[in-house]
């Protein structure tokens, strides 16, 4: 308890005091924005990365880059473009999607090449949800960066509402008008979308990314790879946690907490986040 | 105007009441619709203001909302995600902007402009226009099609700083639409609003207000007041003449109608010759207890009136009967036959009316001598007798002290003369004894006939003369009017009449035919009876003539004074006519005249050597016998001689003879003509009266000789004296040869 008064001190002092809205021009003629919060010097920097469509004001990113930031670490809140300039806003499932699960990894290596001009120490990242398996497509695009740590909060593949029988259907049908340079928005149960709109080249790169592949992600990748999941994650998969178990990644279990880690249990969250930091 | 109100009837001001009550209810309901026009003046300025405001409260919300729209979709990220990829802006722009609900649904279209102006893509339709037309952020209103649009032209920045333009936004809006929306419009009647465009078919937001016009809601609270009040006020209206009605019938029925019975009452009793009305006409149910009890009291006071009336036209009946009855007798009276006559001129229906006149004879002698209670017994008992004589329905009229007269209508001339002989007989059988009168009592009926209306205004006149003929000595006691009559009427003609008055004033006027009287048995004349007539202008009216008027006139006395004054004259003038004496007639009541005898006994003491012979005619009644017998013998005693003049020929000549004591006596012509008739008893009763006048030591004057047969006779029978045309004319002159 008394951890959660020291974490609503911080949160009281740090929300208007550290973070800082940064923006990052970037290659493709956009411009990325991001809140950052500088840290003590000898304390590791961390990315965090929003689910899927948020931006870095989604609660449990928000909350995570107070308790962070108020913690001393240097923190880093981008919000990936998904393809619209100076994105301040979570886009909507019915928005019409470009956006490609490489896109947001390019981004994410320029923000940490961003911050690596701005922190000179590791660099853990941290994402909630899909923005776990974003970093993890970044992991896997950039195995050669500085990250020392990955830490994915809820990891969860993008879900079709078919059964996962039907994902490489799916992504076939995908690839198929891709192949056909059938660039048509198509509307799809996606992740937490009912209708989901997107570009086949869009749907495709985030739906490659199934179960499967984020486990073998994690036997694979060389970064230190820490999951925490919610004991009570309606979202995810059946015995999915189980399987995360089964990786070499350490797993951290909260009891009791649902997929967004909210209530008493971003207490346990952060002390977790935070004892991962520790031998940062 | 107070003098106008007085004479207002209660029909009218019940009347005027009634409609100024109505008037002014009707003046209220026009006070209160006008009152009610002015509040609804008052309400629709009111809400003219108010949708003035409202239409400007409008377009500024409107303003807002645009500006607000336009901020939310410029701030959207998917709108700078199409201005940066616009690969899918036509699918964006088409159905993600409205999926999203970004923009409301009233946004007709909108559109992405490049940062230089152009739009990303048109539409197919040509919605938005092609180029920015003007630097936003701008507000505009456009009129495309008879459509009125709104415009709204903005920025879209990358960042929140509004740093770097990415490009341009457009939302369309359906003005009509939006206000709607924008706002509920309680006043302004929006269907109606439109806006004045100018040339250039924009008119940018801010002025956008003073360009429109609209109209103001019919205010259906003002229109249901409206219809509430017209209801309201045509019911109370409504009840208003109901009520007015039967308070005019109530009025009329309770007020009115008694007010004005009563007043016809009154009026019809204020009317000359009104009568009086039924009181009967005021009853009846009355509902205001004052005005029954004024009604009751008019009623009694008119019953009284009624009864006052009644009683006054038995009073005016009375004095109506008193004033034409002769008290005394009972029949009509003068006033009562002047009246009838007049009546009977205006009817002018005149076939067979006749006028009979009654006249007592000598009923101023016999009132004189047996007083007023016996005369008037003897008029009492005229007029009875005439009224039994006359027929039902004959009015008996008494014109005069001792005159009655009957006007007989539709009678023949045979039946009037009938009804006269029958008045005639009732007087005659009549016992007049019974009253202490010895003498008979007579009357003389003067009868006119007329058979037409021409005729009536003589008739009196005819009547009259008729009349005075009968009560001539010798003639018949009936007397029908005929044209022989009709000339002596010309001697009692008005002008006679004037002449027997002014010889009365004037004795100059008269005229004598000295008449000699001769002396027995050697005829000489010893003296002259002087016959008097009136002479004017050269006309002569004889005896015949004079004496009816004197009689009628009672100027007995006075024309005895005027032949005396005039003898006198004559006598002064030496006449040779009267050179041995004169007879003088003299009338009865002359003889008890005080200047009569006095005027005789100067007349004898002034020729005292001349023979005075005072006659006495025996036809005049003399009533009071003992004044007459002392101035006879006053006469007698003054030297005069006294002559009874017509013996035998009127009243009780013996009674007469015995009475008085005169010296001579006049056998009258009647008489004396008895003596040529050839019976034996008319000649020997004339003989024994004149052997028996003769032996009570009379002298006795024979009247009426004509013949020297006659003049033998009496001188045989022993008369002392004899006079007539046998010895002179009628003129007085002796006969020719």
């Amino acid at each position: 308890m008394w951890r959660f008064c020291v974490l609503l001190l911080f949160m009281g002092m740090s929300v208007s005091a550290s973070a800082t809205p940064v923006t990052l021009p970037l290659d493709n003629g956009l411009t990325a924005r991001a809140n950052f919060a500088p840290g003590r010097p000898g304390k590791p920097a961390v990315l965090l990365l929003h689910g899927y469509l948020q931006t870095h004001d989604f609660p449990t990113i928000h909350r995570m880059f107070e308790a962070l930031a108020g913690e001393g670490y240097t923190v880093l809140a981008p919000n990936l473009t998904l393809n619209v300039t100076h994105r301040r806003q979570s886009l909507a499932c019915e928005a019409i999607h470009t956006h490609t699960i490489q896109g947001d990894s390019r981004e994410i290596s320029a923000w940490l090449h961003w911050l690596g001009a701005r922190h000179r120490g590791p660099v853990a990242l941290i994402g909630h949800s899909m923005g776990s398996v974003g970093l993890l497509a970044y992991l896997e695009a950039y195995p050669r960066g500085r990250v020392g740590k990955f830490i994915g909060i809820s990891i969860v593949e993008g879900r079709l509402k078919h059964d996962e029988s039907g994902r490489q259907d799916k992504l076939a049908e995908m690839r198929d008008r891709m192949a056909q340079n059938n660039r048509q928005p198509v509307t799809e149960q996606f992740s937490f979308c009912q209708k989901l709109t997107a570009t086949p080249e869009s749907l495709a790169s985030y739906m490659q990314w199934s179960p499967e592949h984020i486990l073998k992600a994690a036997h694979k990748l060389a970064v230190p790879i820490v999951f925490i999941m919610g004991s009570r994650d309606d979202r995810l998969g059946p015995g999915w946690t189980d399987r995360l178990l089964k990786t070499p990644a350490r797993v951290h279990v909260v009891q009791g907490a649902n997929h967004f880690m909210d209530g008493e249990h971003e207490f346990e969250l952060l002390d977790l986040v935070l004892k991962e930091l520790a031998d940062l | 105007m107070r003098r106008l109100f007085e004479e207002v009837s209660i029909s009218t001001l019940s009347a005027a009441f009634i409609v100024v009550v109505a008037l002014l209810v009707a003046g209220m309901g026009a006070h209160m619709w006008v009152e009610l026009q002015n509040a609804s003046a008052s309400i629709r300025a009111r809400e003219a203001a108010a949708g003035r405001k409202e239409i400007s409260q409008a377009t500024h919300a409107l303003a807002q909302r645009m500006r607000d729209i336009s901020a939310n979709l410029a701030g959207w990220d998917e709108t700078r995600q199409q201005l940066v990829f616009d690969e899918y802006y036509t699918l964006w722009r088409d159905v993600r902007l409205k999926d999203a609900r970004i923009v409301p649904s009233g946004v007709v279209a909108a559109a992405l402009y490049h940062k230089g102006g152009d739009i990303l893509i048109p539409d197919r339709e040509g919605r938005m226009p092609a180029r920015l037309p003007a630097a936003p952020p701008i507000l505009v209103h456009a009129r495309e099609s008879g459509h009125d649009y709104l415009y709204s032209y903005f920025p879209v920045h990358a960042d929140p700083d509004r740093a770097v333009l990415l490009g341009y936004g457009a939302i369309k809006f359906d003005f009509l639409a939006e206000m709607r929306t924008v706002q509920s419009f309680r006043y302004t009647d929006i269907s109606t609003l439109s806006v004045a465009v100018p040339g250039t078919g924009l008119v940018p937001l801010e002025n956008l207000a003073a360009r429109l016009k609209f109209s103001i809601k019919a205010n259906p609270d003002v229109e249901a007041l409206h219809k509430l009040f017209l209801h309201a006020y045509g019911r109370q209206l409504l009840a208003t003449l109901l009520v007015l009605a039967v308070a005019a019938w109530f009025t009329h029925r309770v007020l009115v109608r008694p007010l004005r019975l009563m007043s016809e009452e009154i009026k019809a009793l204020q009317s000359a010759g009104g009568t009086l009305p039924s009181a009967e006409r005021l009853t009846g149910p009355v509902s205001v207890l004052e005005l029954a009890d004024v009604r009751r009291a008019f009623n009694d006071h008119q019953r009284r009136l009624a009864e006052m009336h009644r009683n006054l036209e038995q009073s005016n009946q009375d004095f109506y009967d008193q004033a034409r009855r002769d008290a005394l007798s009972g029949a009509f009276n003068r006033r009562a036959f002047e009246e009838d006559w007049l009546e009977l001129g205006q009817v002018g229906h005149c076939r067979g009316c006749n006028l009979l006149l009654f006249d007592c004879d000598h009923f101023k002698a016999i009132n004189d001598t047996y007083g007023h209670p016996v005369g008037d017994a003897v008029i009492v008992a005229i007029a009875a007798c005439l009224r039994q004589a006359l027929r039902a329905g004959d009015r008996l009229y008494r014109i005069g002290g001792d005159e009655f007269a009957t006007m007989l209508r539709d009678t023949p001339l045979r039946m009037a003369e009938a009804i006269a002989e029958r008045c005639l007989e009732h007087i005659l059988v009549h016992d007049f004894q019974q009253y202490g009168v010895a003498e008979p009592v007579t009357i003389s009926i003067g009868l006119a006939h007329a058979d037409s209306e021409e005729g009536l205004s003589e008739l009196q006149k005819q009547a009259d003369l008729a009349m005075y003929t009968a009560k001539r000595p010798g003639n018949r006691k009936i007397v029908v009017y005929d044209e022989s009559i009709g000339q002596v009427s010309a001697l009692v003609a008005n002008r006679e009449v004037s002449l027997v008055f002014q010889a009365i004033r004037l004795p100059q006027l008269l005229e004598f035919r000295y008449q000699p009287i001769m002396r027995l048995p050697d005829p000489v004349a010893e003296y002259v009876e002087a016959l008097a007539r009136i002479r004017l202008d050269g006309e002569l009216i004889g005896p015949a003539a004079i004496f009816p008027i004197v009689q009628a006139r009672r100027l007995d006395s006075e024309f005895d004074l005027a032949v005396i004054a005039a003898i006198r004259r004559d006598l002064d003038l030496d006449l040779p006519a009267l050179a041995r004496g004169v007879s003088i007639n003299i009338s009865a009541p002359g003889l008890l005249n005080t200047k009569v005898i006095q005027a005789l006994e100067a007349l004898k003491a002034a020729y005292p050597a001349r023979k005075v012979v005072i006659e006495i005619t025996e036809t005049a009644l003399i009533t009071q016998m003992g004044p007459a017998v002392q101035h006879i013998e006053r006469l007698r005693l003054a030297g005069c001689l006294v002559a009874l003049d017509d013996f035998g020929s009127g009243y009780s000549s013996l009674r007469y003879l015995a009475a008085m004591p005169v010296d001579l006596v006049k056998f009258d012509i009647s008489l004396v003509h008895q003596l040529r008739q050839e019976g034996e008893r008319p000649r020997k009763v004339v003989e024994d009266i004149a052997r028996m006048v003769l032996n009570a030591g009379y002298e006795l004057v024979a009247e009426g000789i004509e013949t020297r047969e006659l003049l033998d006779k009496v001188t045989e029978m022993g008369f002392s004296h004899a006079q007539g045309f046998y010895f002179s004319d009628s003129h007085g002159q002796p006969p020719a040869g």
